[in-house]
This record gives C-alpha cells, sequence and structure tokens, in this order.
C-alpha cells in the first residue's frame, strides 16, 4: 500500500516536472514548508495567500505570519501582483496535474491573474489519471461536489508560431509536494 | 515570396463554398501562401497525438465508452435539455434555449445591454462564429476582446478560423510579426514568439482588467450537475469566466451529456487527440454561478454574479433527425480529423471548410446550421482516405457522412457529373476497353482527347489515365492454369483462396493479380481467380451511394457464397480490401453478411502472416537467396490500409527477411483514387504528394538501389508519375524472390 502510495508520488513528481512546472517534495511539517515558501517567494515583495481549504491551515501558520504575505488585498494589489500561493485538493499522477478549487477565498485570483504560482498538494491526495478525479472512491468525492481546475503546467501558447511559455496565466508553476 | 498578408484573395471572400468558384480560389489561396505553417502546425499536432494515445493504455475502451454516452446524450437529448435547464435555474443562472442563431446573439446582446456592458471579453467559440455574435454585439455598440491568441489574431486580420482548435494555424511567426507591425503601426517588427505573445497579453490584460461581461463557449456540458467542461491552454478562459460578474456561456445543444461522472473519459480523450497533450494547461469544471469572489478590478461595483447559458439549437435538433448525418452530432472538437487528414494539412480550413467549420466533419457542420447544401460542397475535398476513421477519439465515419453530402448534391444537381459518371463507373469502362486495349489507351491519352476529358469532364490533362492490359487477369489466368498441369495446388492443408479479381487489378494491373497467384502456388497455397466484379468503391468515391451498393450487395452475395465453401478471400487492391472490410459494415446495413465478409478478406502479405503465426508457413525457407541484409526497401503504405489495420504488415514482413526498410511517414499519397485527376484539385493532390515524393528521396539519396514497394494502385500512380523509377506491389516484389 505504502508502496503504491509512493510509486503514485513518484510517477506525478516525474509528470508534473515533464510539463515544465517546477517540483519540490518537502515534508509534511509547518517548519519546512515555511522554510520551501520563504525560498519559493524570496525575489519578491508581496505574495497573494488565499486561505488553504484542504491542507491544514496550521501548516501554512508561520508563513502566514510573513510580512510579504497579503491576505486581503487591494484592487491595485490585485491588478499588479506577481506571485500567489494556494493549495490544492489532488493531484493526477498520468498528467502532473494538480486540482486547485474554485471557493470563496482568493484561490483563482492567486492561480489566475498572477506570473508565478505556487501550489501546494498533499501526495495523500494524488489519484492516477484524471477520470479517477470524477468518482466517489477518490480524495472523499471533493471532484464531485466542487467547480475546479486541472492545472497542468505553466500557461502556453503556440498561436504564435512557436510554443511560447506564459501568456493570461502563470508563466511559472511551482508545486510543493507535502509527504 | 508572397505572404498572406499581401495576397489577392483574402480568406473571408472565399468562406461561402455556395460561390461560383470560391473552392477553386479558396485552394490558390491556400497552397499559395498558407501551405507552409498549415503543414508544420498540423503534422506537429498529428504526430504527438499519435505517441500521447500510445500512453493511454484503455485508449480504445476510452473511444468505446465516449462514444456510447454520446449515442446516449443525444437520442435522451430533449430530457437532458429539461433536466439542466432545472438545475441551472436552482443555482440562481438563467438558461435560453435559442432555436436560430439570431435569437441566441440578439439574447446575448440583451445581456450585454441590461448589464451597461462597454466590453466584453471573449473566449474561443466556434458556436460564437455560427451565430454572428461579435457582429451583432458591435452593432450594439459593445466592443468585444477576443482574448484566445490565435482569435486575437484574426481579430485583427479578419479572416475566419482555418481550424476549430488552432483557428489561426495557417498563419508563420512571420506572417503575424508583419500583420502587427502594420496594423499596431509600429516601428520595428516583433521578431520571436515570446515578443509577439507579451505584446497580445499586455493589450489583453487590460481588457480583462476592464470588462464587464465574460462570453465563453462549452465542451461539455453535465446536465444533472449543471457543470460545465472547458478545455484551455493560455488562461484566459479561466479570466473570462471568473473576472466579469456576468459570465454567459454559448454552446450548441449537443454538448450536453448526462452526468458529470462522464466528464473524466472526454478529458482523458480530448487533448490527446487534438493537440496530442496529455492535458492542455487548464481543465477548467465550472458550476456557475461560482462563488468566487467578484473583485470589480474593472470598478464597477457588481454584487451579484450573474450566469447565463445560451443553448443553441440552429439546426441541431433537425440534423437529429436525419439517420445519415446524425452521427456528426458526437463530434467533441477535437481537430484529431483535420490534423490527420493529408488534404487538410496541404490546404487548411479556409480552402477545406466553410465560414466557421473545418475539415472532413465540417461539411455535415456546415449543413446543419445553414441548411445550405452548396456551402457544405467543400465536402469534396474529402477523398475517403479514411485516416481520420481511427483517429476520431467518438468513432465518427466522417467519410461516409461526406459521401452522404456528395450524394445529396448529385441529387439536387439533377444526377452525376460526366466527371462523377466516368469514374463510377470505371469497371464498364474497363470492360469495354479490355475489349480494344490498344485503341482504348490510345484515345484516352491522345492530346486531342484529353483536352475534350478535361473540358467536358474536368479530368486533367496532366495525369496519365491508368493504361488498359493488353490482356485482362482473368484472361492471363485463364492462360496460366491451361498451361500448367493440375491447376491450383491441392491437397495441401494449408488454406483454401480465392483471389478477388477486382476492377483495377483485372483491367490495368492483371501482372499484380498474377504475382499473388504465382506466388501462392509457389508456396504450395491453392488459389484460384474469382468472378470479376465491381465492389463499389468507384461509384460510392463518387457520391453515388445507392448504386454502389447495389453492387456492393452483389459482390457481398458472391464472396459470402465462396466463404461458405470454405474459402478466404485475398484482395490485392488495399481501397477494395477496405470495402470489405470496413465500408460495407455502413453501406449493406446488413451486420452478419459484413461481419463475415470482414472476417475472410485479406492482404496477400497479410495473409501469409496469418498463415506463419498460426504456425503453418515461413516464406523465410521458400526464398532463392537467402540474406538481404543489405538491401533497403522504401514502403508506402496505403491510407485505407492503415485504417483497417493492415498498414505495417508488410514493413514488417520484409524487415523479418532481412531488409532494411523505411516506411513513409505520411497519411495518404494524395492520389486517392480518383481525386488526383479531377482538375480543380490536381494541384491540392500534387501539393500532397510532394511530401511523400521527400520522403522517397531521401531514401533514395542514401541508396540508389532501394526498392520503391507501394500496396494501392492509385499510390504506384502518384510515385511513378513524380519519379522515374518502377514502383511494384509487395506481393510482385516477393514474388520475384521466390524460385
Amino acid at each position: 500500500m505504502q508502496e503504491e502510495k509512493d510509486n503514485l508520488t513518484n510517477r506525478f513528481c516525474e509528470r508534473a516536472a515533464a510539463t515544465g512546472a517546477i517540483v519540490e517534495r518537502v515534508p509534511r511539517n509547518a517548519e519546512a514548508i515555511n522554510a520551501a515558501l520563504i525560498r519559493a517567494t524570496s525575489e519578491e515583495d508581496v505574495v497573494l495567500i488565499s486561505q488553504p481549504g484542504d491542507v491544514d491551515l496550521s501548516l501554512f501558520g508561520p508563513f502566514l505570519k510573513n510580512p510579504k504575505v497579503v491576505a486581503d488585498p487591494t484592487r491595485e494589489q490585485l491588478a499588479t501582483v506577481r506571485t500567489g500561493v494556494t493549495d490544492s485538493f489532488c493531484g493526477v499522477a498520468s498528467t502532473g496535474s494538480v486540482c486547485v478549487p474554485i471557493l470563496n477565498n482568493l484561490t483563482s485570483a492567486a492561480s489566475m491573474l498572477t506570473r508565478r504560482h505556487i501550489v501546494l498538494v498533499d501526495s495523500a491526495s494524488i489519484v492516477p489519471r484524471p477520470r479517477d478525479v470524477f468518482s466517489k472512491e477518490y480524495v472523499n468525492g471533493k471532484g464531485l461536489s466542487r467547480s475546479f481546475s486541472f492545472i497542468t503546467g505553466p500557461s502556453a501558447t503556440a498561436d504564435m508560431g512557436p510554443l511560447v511559455i506564459g501568456v493570461h496565466g502563470p508563466q511559472k508553476v511551482h508545486i510543493i509536494v507535502l509527504e | 515570396m508572397k505572404s498572406i498578408n499581401d495576397y489577392e484573395i483574402k480568406p473571408r471572400d472565399v468562406a461561402d463554398k455556395s460561390e461560383a468558384h470560391s473552392i477553386e480560389k479558396a485552394i490558390r489561396l491556400a497552397l499559395d501562401v498558407e501551405t507552409q505553417a498549415l503543414r508544420l502546425n498540423t503534422q506537429t499536432f498529428n504526430r504527438n497525438k499519435y505517441k500521447t494515445v500510445k500512453r493511454l493504455d484503455d485508449y480504445d475502451e476510452l473511444k468505446g465508452e465516449a462514444r456510447s454516452i454520446k449515442e446516449k446524450s443525444i437520442r435522451e437529448l430533449p430530457e437532458l435539455i429539461a433536466v439542466l435547464t432545472k438545475k441551472i435555474e436552482s443555482r440562481g443562472g438563467k438558461v435560453f434555449l435559442a432555436r436560430t442563431g439570431r435569437e441566441a446573439s440578439e439574447y446575448v446582446r440583451d445581456v450585454c445591454l441590461n448589464h451597461g456592458a462597454r466590453l466584453v471579453v471573449k473566449s474561443k467559440s466556434i458556436t460564437s462564429e455560427e451565430i454572428g455574435l461579435n457582429h451583432e454585439l458591435e452593432k450594439a455598440g459593445v466592443e468585444v476582446a477576443e482574448t484566445d491568441l490565435a482569435e486575437f489574431i484574426l481579430q485583427v486580420s479578419g479572416e475566419q478560423p482555418s481550424h476549430i482548435v488552432a483557428p489561426a494555424i495557417h498563419r508563420s511567426r512571420e506572417t503575424i510579426s508583419e500583420l502587427f507591425r502594420r496594423s499596431f503601426k509600429m516601428d520595428r517588427a516583433l521578431e520571436t514568439g515570446e515578443e509577439l505573445t507579451e505584446f497580445a497579453r499586455l493589450i489583453l490584460r487590460n481588457k480583462f482588467l476592464s470588462a464587464d461581461v465574460g462570453i465563453s463557449g462549452a465542451n461539455l456540458i453535465a446536465a444533472e450537475e449543471g457543470t460545465i467542461l472547458l478545455v484551455e491552454s493560455e488562461g484566459n478562459i479561466r479570466l473570462t469566466t471568473q473576472l466579469p460578474a456576468v459570465h454567459v456561456a454559448v454552446a450548441g445543444v449537443e454538448k450536453i451529456i448526462r452526468s458529470k461522472k462522464d466528464f473524466g473519459v472526454f478529458i482523458e480523450l480530448l487533448a490527446s487527440s487534438g493537440t496530442g497533450q496529455a492535458l492542455t494547461s487548464y481543465t477548467n469544471i465550472l458550476e456557475p454561478p461560482l462563488e468566487t469572489p467578484i473583485l470589480n478590478l474593472n470598478g464597477r461595483d457588481d454584487s451579484k454574479r450573474e450566469f447565463h447559458l445560451v443553448l443553441v439549437d440552429n439546426g441541431r435538433m433537425a440534423i437529429r433527425d436525419d439517420e445519415e448525418l446524425n452521427e456528426a452530432l458526437y463530434c467533441v472538437r477535437c481537430s484529431a480529423c483535420m490534423n490527420s487528414c493529408a488534404n487538410f494539412q496541404a490546404v487548411g480550413g479556409h480552402a477545406f471548410g466553410g465560414e466557421c467549420y473545418t475539415g472532413g466533419i465540417g461539411g455535415a457542420w456546415t449543413l446543419a446550421t445553414t441548411g445550405s447544401l452548396a456551402k457544405a460542397s467543400f465536402a469534396e475535398l474529402c477523398t475517403g482516405c479514411s485516416r481520420c476513421v481511427p483517429n476520431c477519439p467518438v468513432r465518427i465515419d466522417i467519410p461516409r457522412l461526406n459521401s452522404v453530402i456528395k450524394e445529396r448534391l448529385i441529387k439536387t444537381a439533377g444526377g452525376p457529373s460526366l466527371q462523377q459518371r466516368f469514374f463510377g463507373h470505371f469497371s464498364e469502362l474497363g470492360k469495354l476497353a479490355s475489349l480494344v486495349p490498344a485503341a482504348a489507351n490510345f484515345a484516352t491519352n491522345f492530346p486531342a482527347m484529353r483536352r475534350l476529358m478535361e473540358s467536358a469532364a474536368g479530368i486533367d490533362r496532366r495525369r496519365a489515365i491508368p493504361r488498359f492490359a493488353k490482356k485482362t487477369l482473368a484472361k492471363e489466368y485463364e492462360g496460366y492454369r491451361r498451361n500448367k498441369k493440375g491447376g491450383p495446388r491441392s491437397g495441401v492443408s494449408l488454406a483454401k483462396t480465392v483471389l478477388f479479381a477486382d476492377v483495377f487489378t483485372n483491367y490495368n494491373n492483371p501482372n499484380v493479380g498474377m504475382a499473388v497467384v504465382r506466388a501462392f502456388d509457389k508456396l504450395g497455397i491453392p488459389i484460384r481467380l474469382s468472378a470479376v466484379l465491381d465492389d463499389g468503391r468507384g461509384l460510392q468515391s463518387q457520391g453515388m451511394l445507392a448504386q454502389a451498393k447495389r453492387r456492393a450487395i452483389r459482390a457481398a452475395q458472391y464472396l459470402s457464397q465462396l466463404i461458405d465453401e470454405g474459402n478466404d478471400v485475398i484482395v490485392a487492391e488495399p481501397s477494395v480490401l477496405s470495402m470489405f472490410r470496413r465500408d460495407y459494415a455502413s453501406l449493406l446495413g446488413d451486420a452478419e453478411l459484413s461481419g463475415k465478409i470482414e472476417l475472410h478478406s485479406f492482404d496477400p502479405i497479410e495473409y501469409l502472416e496469418k498463415l506463419r503465426l498460426d504456425g503453418k508457413l515461413d516464406v523465410i525457407g521458400h526464398l532463392s537467396v537467402s540474406s538481404h541484409a543489405d538491401r533497403r526497401i522504401f514502403y508506402h503504405a496505403h491510407c485505407q490500409l492503415k485504417t483497417i489495420g493492415a498498414g505495417s504488415v508488410a514493413a514488417e514482413f520484409f524487415r523479418r527477411l532481412g531488409f532494411n526498410v523505411d516506411v513513409s511517414d505520411v497519411e495518404c499519397c494524395g492520389m486517392a483514387g480518383s481525386f488526383g485527376y479531377k482538375k480543380k484539385f490536381y494541384d491540392v493532390s500534387k501539393r500532397v504528394g510532394d511530401d511523400l515524393m521527400g520522403q522517397i528521396n531521401k531514401t533514395l539519396s542514401d541508396d540508389r538501389s532501394a526498392i520503391l514497394l507501394a500496396s494501392g494502385t492509385s499510390c504506384r500512380e502518384q510515385i511513378g508519375g513524380g519519379m522515374q523509377k518502377g514502383v511494384l506491389h509487395p506481393i510482385e516484389f516477393l514474388e520475384s524472390m521466390l524460385p
């Protein structure tokens, strides 16, 4: 069982990296997560964060106190902010996707208006393939009861000829896998 | 070099194919200034698609599931519309069922005006093109910003989409750069893809931040949950549907399925079939009105989210009752049929398409949504090569839809044209010509006659009409058996076979037929020759379906009898084999009969491989030379042979004999039966063929003595016409190696 879980996590990390995301594996504790988020946001002055709904809030505790973090942004900040942090309710191993919910908080803003999206995913929530997200058997059926987006790597286009990374959505996706 | 930015024919001017010479002009436009970008882009999608679906180990089951979900949904559509409406309304959204495109666009206009909208951001939606939405909004003084970068390019250039997934696929980076330089009056043209993207992104970011309303399409809608599926890569759909407080989704009624549980199957198939990605960057599952906070970055004080779902009928419910065409409603708009189509790769959707729907599936859709057969006449660009068929994630028989459109065009024209009769009745022609082959060959290739055929029947004089053999296969076979004692070797328990004497093999290529007979004789497999029969392919390809069916039934009954007598049927001509193995299922409408024929008909090399796998025969032991390690073969598999799953057999066969085999990497040679002979399409056919010629030349430049093999008679014509080197049927080559 544990081995199966590990395989799923390995597969997820491998596929996510292949989509162009940065993937980092971090132990599931507040200090380690804080350190990872500080590293990931070192170049930013303002970081938009949405209240986590699926990853345990206490794990975010130390980082929420970081002076860079804005949890209640002005319109001006929303229109210009470059980096956002959100959680996700599951990962998909076969495609390296994270499922980011659309809730009554800033998750959408932090993941669609920004240039860089840092997203936490619990390794325990990784499912084998996209169709599993629509099954009661996985992640408590959350995929069946809410609006969300499978996010698979950074935004991209081939409309201008060559493949270009970074269009209307984030140019960088940084996935922090909690283990 | 000519550029689309300066070209005298504009795509919009040739979008409506009911106008005289529109298709010829559109082909000229495409071949002159679009082919290069089209090929690069569609072929990249196509290659990636093959790679990606290989990773789906249950690809076939997924397709089967998707197909049955769509079948069920379309069957239950009226009920699903009611269920969906109730669900959306229970959440406070509104549903409007528009009978016509006009009703739909007027409704959206009113939503915008009621909201005091001055600016609308819009994501890609073919349905909104169909209903003329932008025009309606602009007329009412509402600015529309297309936010998908391809649609943004087209808004600047004033062109219609050339592809349903990548609407600006006909444009290269260079032509976009020049378009932007002129339109935005820049001193210096933007060079790289990054620069161009960033330029458009900044313009559109401002639009997003100030838009009053967002308009999207929908990939699928789940009735029971009122959930919308929207697939994208750029992130513009997320912004369009979530930033403005008002979201309008415009979708054809056929997008509705019963339950969200079934989204998973389509999500796994859509991106992999279309662009060849496992998933695109964003797959959005929305249950609007959404609960995400209204940010009012546009300076408004909107406090409540509004959601409108506009369901468009506009001909869909009528086509649902059309038993020959309703399969088109299963389409999930993935674009696989376009990317895998050799003709589409060369001319794109400006020629092979109408005002908004493009490619093989576009004919039925144009007919359904405009009611005009003439507008759908670009369906003639479908050669029936069938490469789209195995690539369609919902298994639509697209060539069949196009045959039906061709048939209806013939009916409205009051009967088949001289050209259609010429190709449709090639078997009668062959019969007559075989009486006096020399005279027939002289006549059909005599300059004055060719001029007449060109002007009267549109048969291009630059093509050589297939030569009729001095002696038909039937006569050759008779002579051969008379001179050889004992007839077909018998008594060997290997297998009992009959070679089907199809029209082309009998009248034009008896040498191929005789190679089968001799090879099988030498290998100890008893083989006889069938009666000469028309399988119906020629008539079907011209759209003369009723006559094709009559001939098919006759041939099928005859074959059925042979099979009952214990025979397997060997077919040298792939287009005929494909009739037996694929087309007869729909043409005959008799599953038992077509199923039996499908099971017992084989390509000759395929049959030898089958005997080997059954442990009955190994050709290696019969060869005159034991090693062929240094010899090179270039093999082009026929399009339809690939579709019926026998495309790689010959290559593997000769590799096992020790040959070094290069295999063509094109979907079709471009000749496609009669297609390449038609004056209207000669240039398309030649351009499609260029791809294959390039690959052959590459092999020949490595090894001038390489052997060229192709299974189809028209493929051999195409290759033979393009190079001065003989091309053999694989069985001819094998026979030459048997002592």
